[in-house]
């Protein structure tokens, strides 16, 4: 189940469907849980004490603001089309150290080819502490200690995206037959031997779809780390947003919205191939 | 497959490989140069950066803790609220958007437009469009992970409604039966597992997201975490921090529970 899940995180498709409903024992529970939800939900509505009369002149207030931004102003595109680069650069320089630093610990993390499994338990509560603590969060630690600016940018994806790596690349690791292994050492061959010669052919093509994927993922919160000061064409959107500029803000969202979808559809294509491959 | 093929095949591989790492580093040095990277600064930054955590966040202040529970909780039930509303709304539209229910192609391509936009447009941008006319708080909060919610759901939804078995929904259509009918009996029956399946992964993606929502004004932990940041109270930060950690996985694990018991 856990693998799925971290499919369906990075894939956001369901690669696996959850089996039907086991019995009429899991559908008594299921009315339970159902009730329990309705029940909550009501609880967390009463909790947040919403203000309701808010949410009606919000909405012809956002319908204002909404006429405000069209049409679209272009006028600034030399400006945002820079950041947009820098956006993108951001995220192939995060990904990029990512990925070399998610390698190494991957082989450390993974159950077949870790040398202590104490150091395997390590490494990945070590990488599931990175991934819980959102990038943005990050992105203003970084800002805090190295200053405004690309860098906490890129160190902030870079940490995100190791805590991520480290978990699908173990994944895939383990998923390598031990056969392979256990021939190869039956031959006398080294650690570094099996690995090399083993277990990174066997899972070169899984490790290279994930990072086509975490990419598509990374180049999604770059886009949005600007907006807490991390450069890029967040900071852009939220600067045209906060002087009320809303025909500027909507053509920065149309070049993140084009930025971010075109990567959808070109990683979409590619895992379909790897799938045929596969 | 003969030697040669084999051969081939390896050669090919490894130059794919080969033309992917050179593309690979080319990009990475272009990325350099564009954003002022160099490996110096990398080593200063996570210098700085492990500095910055374990002397400046660390200790965490406890004595924070009491003034945070009433944002942790609001954390979650605001991603909780959003969960519910969004996987219900979203149920009903995805029937109309998926392909093997839905009563009007023109109808289908529609509401997958509109979910698209919702989904693709980052859930922070969203609240800092809403902030503008809803003000702050929890409100907003609320209003940007429901929007982002529907948004992923209606797809997640509509990709499992086509994947349903549809020799019942033909046999009751032979039967006679309604659109309604068919619907009720034949396809809800099958899309409940799917349905809880992706609504709760939908809650998981709304904690982790309502942090992020809460930094641009959206209530929550994440408002407390900037304003902390803002004022130099990295000790209450770092508390802050915690308790998303300590959210995010109990929820994680949570889900995996009722996951696991009901499906």
């Amino acid at each position: 189940m856990a693998e799925n899940r971290t499919n369906t995180l990075i894939n956001r498709q369901p690669e696996e469907r959850p089996p039907a409903v086991k019995s009429a024992g899991s559908y008594r529970s299921l009315r339970w849980y159902g009730l329990f939800a309705v029940a909550f939900f009501i609880f967390s509505l009463i909790q947040l004490n919403l203000d309701y009369s808010r949410l009606l002149s919000g909405v012809s207030k956002f319908a204002k603001t909404v006429s405000l931004m069209f049409p679209p102003d272009a006028s600034q595109w030399q400006h945002v089309l820079g950041a947009a680069v820098e956006s993108i650069q951001v995220a192939i320089l995060g990904t990029v150290l990512s990925i070399i630093v998610s390698f190494f610990f991957a082989f450390l993390a993974a159950a077949n080819t870790t040398p202590h499994q104490s150091v395997a338990w390590l490494v990945r509560s070590a990488a599931s502490l990175l991934r819980a603590i959102p990038t943005l969060i990050w992105a203003l630690i970084f800002i805090v200690a190295v200053g405004m600016g690309p860098l906490p940018g890129v160190l902030a994806i870079t940490v995100g995206a190791t805590g991520s790596l480290v978990k699908v690349f173990a994944q895939s690791l383990e998923e390598v037959d031990d056969g392979v292994i256990e021939a190869l050492r039956s031959t006398g061959a080294s650690w570094l031997q099996i690995i090399i010669q083993g277990v990174l052919p066997c899972a070169l093509s899984a490790l290279l779809a994930w990072c086509v994927m975490r990419f598509e993922g990374d180049l999604a919160e770059s886009t949005i780390l600007g907006a807490v000061g991390a450069g890029g064409i967040g900071f852009e959107l939220s600067h045209a947003m906060r002087s009320y500029r809303f025909d500027q803000a909507l053509f920065v969202g149309f070049v993140i919205f084009i930025m971010v979808f075109s990567v959808e559809i070109v990683s979409n294509r590619l895992k379909r191939r790897m799938r045929k491959r596969a | 497959m003969s030697e040669q093929q084999l051969q081939r095949i390896r050669k090919w591989k490894r130059n794919q490989l080969l033309l992917f790492l050179i593309l690979l580093a080319g990009l990475s040095i272009w990325s350099a140069f564009g954003t002022g990277f160099s490996l110096p600064a990398l080593w200063g930054g996570f210098g700085d950066g492990a500095q910055f955590v374990f002397v400046d966040l660390m200790p965490p202040d406890f004595s924070g803790l009491a003034d945070l529970i009433g944002p942790a909780l609001d954390t979650i039930y605001m991603s909780f609220a959003a969960m519910f509303v969004g996987s219900l709304i979203a149920g009903a539209l995805s029937i109309f958007a998926a392909a093997t229910t839905s009563p009007h192609p023109a109808l289908q391509i529609g509401l997958r437009a509109f979910s698209a936009m919702f989904r693709n447009i980052p859930v922070i941008i969203w609240t800092i469009l809403l902030v503008a006319s809803f003000g702050l708080g929890n409100l907003v909060g609320t209003l940007s992970l429901l929007i982002v919610s529907i948004g992923m759901l209606v797809r997640c939804f509509a990709e499992s409604l086509e994947e349903i078995d549809m020799g019942q929904v033909e046999a009751l259509r032979a039967a006679g039966a309604s659109y309604w009918q068919v619907i009720g009996q034949a396809v809800l029956p099958q899309f409940l597992p799917s349905f809880i399946g992706w609504s709760l992964y939908n809650l998981e993606i709304n904690v982790r997201a309502s942090t992020i929502v809460g930094m641009v004004g959206g209530g929550g932990l994440g408002f407390a975490i900037q304003s902390g940041i803002k004022l130099f109270q990295y000790k209450d930060v770092s508390m802050a921090v915690i308790l998303v950690l300590v959210i995010v996985l109990a929820t994680e694990f949570l889900t995996n529970r009722i996951r696991g018991r009901i499906i």
